[in-house]
């Protein structure tokens, strides 16, 4: 009898079918939406999404908020941000305090670091490889001097390309020192091949960061710059080993130092799947950890007495934590979401601790400025923070048409265009209302910022507007020379359509007041080849602070940054002497009435000269479950500060469990509906068959 | 055979240095490298910062060679590198891409490899159920919903799946990878049913085809006549003749599970190779996607190789000449 008759294939359809309902009904036993399934208990993680991976984690190097997500995590710094004072405060963090300056003889200022006692760096095998740990601590050792000075001559060394070279150029003798180590190397292959730190040493290094003993180092800058106080809040200036630049080279096998920092902070890298997920975890040898007796600032979460800028409610939210050990989380995990939609579905789920919110998502989020009812129902906070950043529209003053060669016709020109351009509305339609309408480059938060000013010029008005273009001499934005609408072009990087939309809506403003402003958008390297050519009339452009000082906005528009003078930051080109002048004088000032003085002089000759219109300070929102506890967002781009962070982990396991309970009946509705499906074509396929 | 061989590599091999050299050619046609280093260090940077990364990157050196210049150029350098497999280190991150692309390799094979056998055995299986039912109405809704899983994009799989039964139902995580292979399967299982279904449309339909030509040939009407069983006139007669289309369309896909699935590892944040090119493009990168787009090339090409090799297998009768 051949095979394969009618019952073989009742048989395979049952085999087949039992088989798969036995499976689906196995699969089903296991499933869970939980990522994290062996979480352990209780323990106090932190779990945040993360859209791009960090380029390097090398202290020198890494500028990126995504980087320094990172490394102001693992890196601890000498000196560091008040967490909760507003404004910005520098406290000691790694030095006992902050250093005050002292001038010399010759001219030239002086700053003197003295580092905490008893501080050592996590532990890492490239110690052993060197021999160099500590006898009562295998795998590290102490901090010392050394370490700080080694640090800041690699941000001289040409060969790490350190992206703030030109920020630490006030250093006595930093250029040269570069220039030196790079000739040198030219010169003597036998010299460019040995370690870096021996080649530094070699050198001299330079006398602008030098060690006194073990535990002072010496920076000398060759004219007064207070602001260099706040490189030593960033990572540039953390201490680093030279036995891990010299262990960790990338060869063999073994991480290249941008994949693997040995550091000092609270906590230590742990697992580093840049394109997947980043583990940290608290760092034993932490000083905070290690001598939790020192109670130093830094170390413990701060007391409230001297804040000021707290409200009372938000004093009672902070109130238990005061005094607590740091850090407070035992790890925090970094996972890969390259897609807003799922990150925060997953975080609604109880998944991640802090979400930013997605504009697709806002409406569901924000009701009327505060937490919608869905929200609060959930137990959710809501975080709002005035990012230190300023956007704003251009104008190349370089340009015939539109710059300073025109003298009063373009300047009323410009303070027309400001007029005509409602900031906003702008934000309303397309940042969701996260942005507070800007009046000069400073945001608030920063000294110098005013809340009460109001620029006149970025007080919308069509009418004053069309006043100043008749007294410009171009009537209704004709231009007389040709009869028509006066016409310019805004070059913009983007191409998308989304950008457009954002885009049409300035020109559309400008157009109301008679002004052709055409749009030039291309991608964003064909932009920047443009701004690099000079070849630009508007642009639009932000800056996000460094460290909050408003000598860090104001730079962007002194004639020594032009693009067209040095290539700097100050596309505009604008170039006012009295605005040189008193910047000078303000950059060197200690925080004061006569600083603030000088301020309003320079903000006077920003909106009577109107190089910029300032368009917006962004406003961070961010969500938070009400077990992830005294997350405070900082609003500047570089310390990103976790230690003080908390997390009710119990809590959150019965909120996860409660949330994510999974719905199996769809599943057996599925295998009703197949069999349903198949049966009758079964059955009369074995009917014909017979 | 071998003198077929050694000519398809031939070609293949010029088709590979035509694809190099037009790959420089578009690419700093619309980037310059200020543009790579301006990526890489960051908008703030000042200018010297720029020109020094240059420097240290290889990228102050011309373009394209010259009198002054025949073998310093970064075209003679492209070339030199990819055709010894010297990858070299990411523009954007400094990281050895052999170790990239070997870190991405496998993500994209557990999500790919799957996703393949499976869809392949699921689309053979239902084909051959609707080319057994055809005409009734099995075959109709299974033609329809082919159709229908056609027309949708792979996009529409992603956010329905991940929103279904991520978190409609809770079955799955919604996103996200664990190298655990306790876990693993929690992380795969939802990608690699999306990708599955999205799939599935179109081979049903092309298999169905292919299926219902051979079914109504003389042979399988003698293999019913002589009284053999349907399973064994689909299986041993039916199938086993139409594998040269099949072939066809299965064999050239096996080398690009390799490189993934760009939308896949995108959405549920597998760190796999698909959206390795794609990040490369946005971050100018050029060493990242030179080395992607030279793979593609000797994998396409390597592809198509192996499906001519293959149809000997199947077909004794066809010669390679």
């Amino acid at each position: 009898m051949p095979s394969g008759g009618p019952a073989d294939s009742v048989g395979l359809v049952k085999g087949a079918g039992g088989f798969a309902i036995a499976w689906l009904g196995l699969c089903l036993a296991a499933c869970s939406n939980d990522p994290y399934p062996n979480e352990r208990g209780d323990e106090k993680v932190l779990y945040l999404p993360f859209a791009e991976p960090p380029k390097t984690l090398d202290p020198a190097e890494a500028y990126s908020t995504v980087d320094h997500s990172i490394t102001a995590r693992v890196f601890d710094t000498l000196l560091e941000y008040h967490y909760l004072k507003r404004p910005y405060e520098l406290f000691g963090s790694l030095a006992e305090a902050v250093p005050e300056p002292r001038q010399l003889e010759d001219g030239r200022v002086e700053y003197r670091f003295e580092l905490r006692a008893d501080l050592r760096f996590a532990a890492d095998e490239c110690f052993a490889r060197f021999g160099t740990q500590s006898p009562d601590l295998p795998n590290s050792r102490r901090i010392t001097a050394d370490d700080v000075v080694f640090e800041l001559r690699r941000l001289a060394d040409p060969a790490v390309g350190s992206p703030v070279i030109d920020q630490f150029a006030l250093l006595s003798g930093f250029a040269d020192f570069g220039a030196r180590l790079e000739a040198r190397r030219k010169a003597d292959a036998a010299f460019a091949r040995r370690r870096a730190d021996e080649q530094y040493r070699e050198l001299g290094g330079f006398v602008g960061a030098r060690s006194e003993g073990e535990r002072t180092v010496v920076v000398t800058l060759d004219q007064p710059y207070p602001q260099i106080l706040y490189w030593f809040a960033m990572n540039f200036t953390s201490p680093l080993p030279w036995e891990a630049v010299a262990h960790y080279d990338g060869k063999d096998g073994r991480d290249p130092l941008a994949e693997h920092p040995v550091a000092s902070g609270p906590f230590q890298l742990v697992r580093y799947e840049k394109r997947a997920r980043i583990v940290l975890e608290k760092n034993p040898l932490w000083h905070g950890v290690r001598h939790p007796e020192w109670r130093a600032p830094g170390t413990v979460f701060p007391a409230l007495d001297d804040v000021p800028n707290l409200s009372p409610a938000e004093k009672a939210g902070y109130a238990t934590s005061v005094g607590q050990q740091l850090p407070r989380l035992a790890r925090i995990e970094y996972i890969r979401e390259e897609e807003s939609i799922p990150a925060f579905s997953k975080f609604l789920q109880g998944y991640y601790d802090i979400s930013s919110i997605a504009r697709e998502n806002f409406n569901q989020v924000v009701h009327e400025g505060g937490l919608s009812d869905e929200m609060r129902s959930r137990g959710m906070q809501l975080e709002k923070t005035v990012t230190a950043a300023v956007f704003y529209i251009g104008f190349n003053l370089d340009d015939p048409q539109i710059g300073s060669a025109g003298g009063e016709r373009t300047r009323l020109l410009r303070q027309a265009m400001s007029l005509a351009i409602d900031s906003t509305e702008y934000a309303r339609l397309f940042m969701n209302g996260r942005g507070i309408a800007a009046q000069s480059p400073l945001p608030p938060g920063l000294f110098g910022y005013d809340e009460a000013y109001r620029n006149p010029y970025r007080q919308p008005s069509v009418e004053r507007a069309r006043e100043l273009l008749i007294r410009a001499g171009y009537p209704g934005g004709i231009d007389p020379k040709t009869g028509r609408p006066l016409h310019l072009t805004f070059d913009v990087g983007d191409t998308s359509p989304e950008g457009a939309v954002r885009f049409h809506f300035w020109t559309n403003q400008w157009r109301q007041i008679g002004i052709d402003v055409e749009l030039a958008a291309t991608n964003y390297n064909k932009f920047q080849e443009k701004v690099r050519d000079g070849a630009y009339q508007l642009f639009t452009w932000g800056w996000v602070a460094d460290y909050p000082d408003p000598e860090n906005f104001y730079f962007l528009l002194t004639t020594r940054m032009a693009r067209s003078v040095s290539g700097g930051p100050n596309s505009a080109n604008f170039k006012n002497a009295a605005f040189d002048e008193t910047f000078e004088r303000m950059k060197a000032m200690e925080n004061g009435p006569e600083r603030r003085q000088l301020l309003e002089r320079m903000r006077g000759i920003l909106q009577e000269e109107c190089p910029w219109i300032p368009l917006f300070h962004p406003e961070d929102y961010a969500l938070l479950h009400g077990f992830a506890k005294d997350v405070k967002p900082i609003g500047i781009s570089s310390p990103v500060i976790a230690k003080y962070y908390d997390v009710d982990a119990a809590r959150r396991r019965e909120l996860r469990t409660a949330w994510n309970e999974p719905v199996l009946w769809p599943a057996a509705l599925f295998v009703l509906a197949l069999v349903a499906l198949l049966v009758p074509a079964v059955r009369t396929f074995l009917r014909e068959r017979q | 055979m071998l003198a077929y061989l050694i000519r398809r590599i031939g070609y293949g091999g010029l088709v590979v240095l035509g694809v190099l050299f037009f790959l420089f050619s578009l690419f700093f046609l619309v980037t310059t490298p200020d543009d790579i280093a301006r990526r890489a260090v960051g908008d703030k940077a000042m200018p010297q910062v720029i020109e020094r990364w240059k420097v240290n990157h290889g990228y102050d050196r011309p373009l394209w060679p010259g009198v002054e210049h025949p073998r310093d150029n970064l075209l003679v350098d492209h070339f030199e590198k990819m055709l010894t497999f010297d990858f070299g280190k990411s523009d954007a991150d400094g990281v050895p891409l052999s170790r990239r692309i070997r870190e991405g390799a496998l993500p994209s094979l557990l999500l790919t490899t799957p996703m393949f056998v499976l869809g392949v055995l699921l689309a053979i299986g239902i084909s051959l159920v609707v080319a057994l039912f055809r005409e009734s109405y099995l075959d109709r809704l299974g033609v329809f919903w082919s159709v229908l899983g056609m027309s949708v994009p792979l996009v529409i799989y992603i956010i329905a799946g991940q929103f279904v039964f991520g978190r409609l139902l809770r079955w799955f995580p919604i996103s996200g990878f664990d190298w655990d292979p306790q876990v693993l399967w929690r992380f795969l299982a939802m990608p690699v049913v999306i990708g599955l279904l999205a799939g599935l449309g179109s081979d049903v339909r092309f298999f169905r085809t292919v299926f219902i030509e051979e079914i109504n040939r003389d042979y399988v009407r003698t293999a019913r006549a002589k009284g053999a069983g349907e399973l064994r006139v689909l299986g041993a007669h039916v199938l086993r003749n139409a594998l040269i289309p099949v072939l066809t369309n299965v064999v050239m896909a096996i080398p690009f599970l390799f490189t993934g699935s760009l939308l896949l590892e995108a959405a549920f944040g597998i760190p796999g190779l698909g959206s390795l090119t794609v990040e490369a493009i946005n971050a100018n990168d050029f060493a990242t996607l030179r080395a992607m787009v030279f793979l593609d090339s000797l994998i396409l090409i390597g592809g198509q190789i192996l499906t001519d090799l293959s149809y000997t297998w199947v077909d004794p009768r066809v010669r390679l000449d």
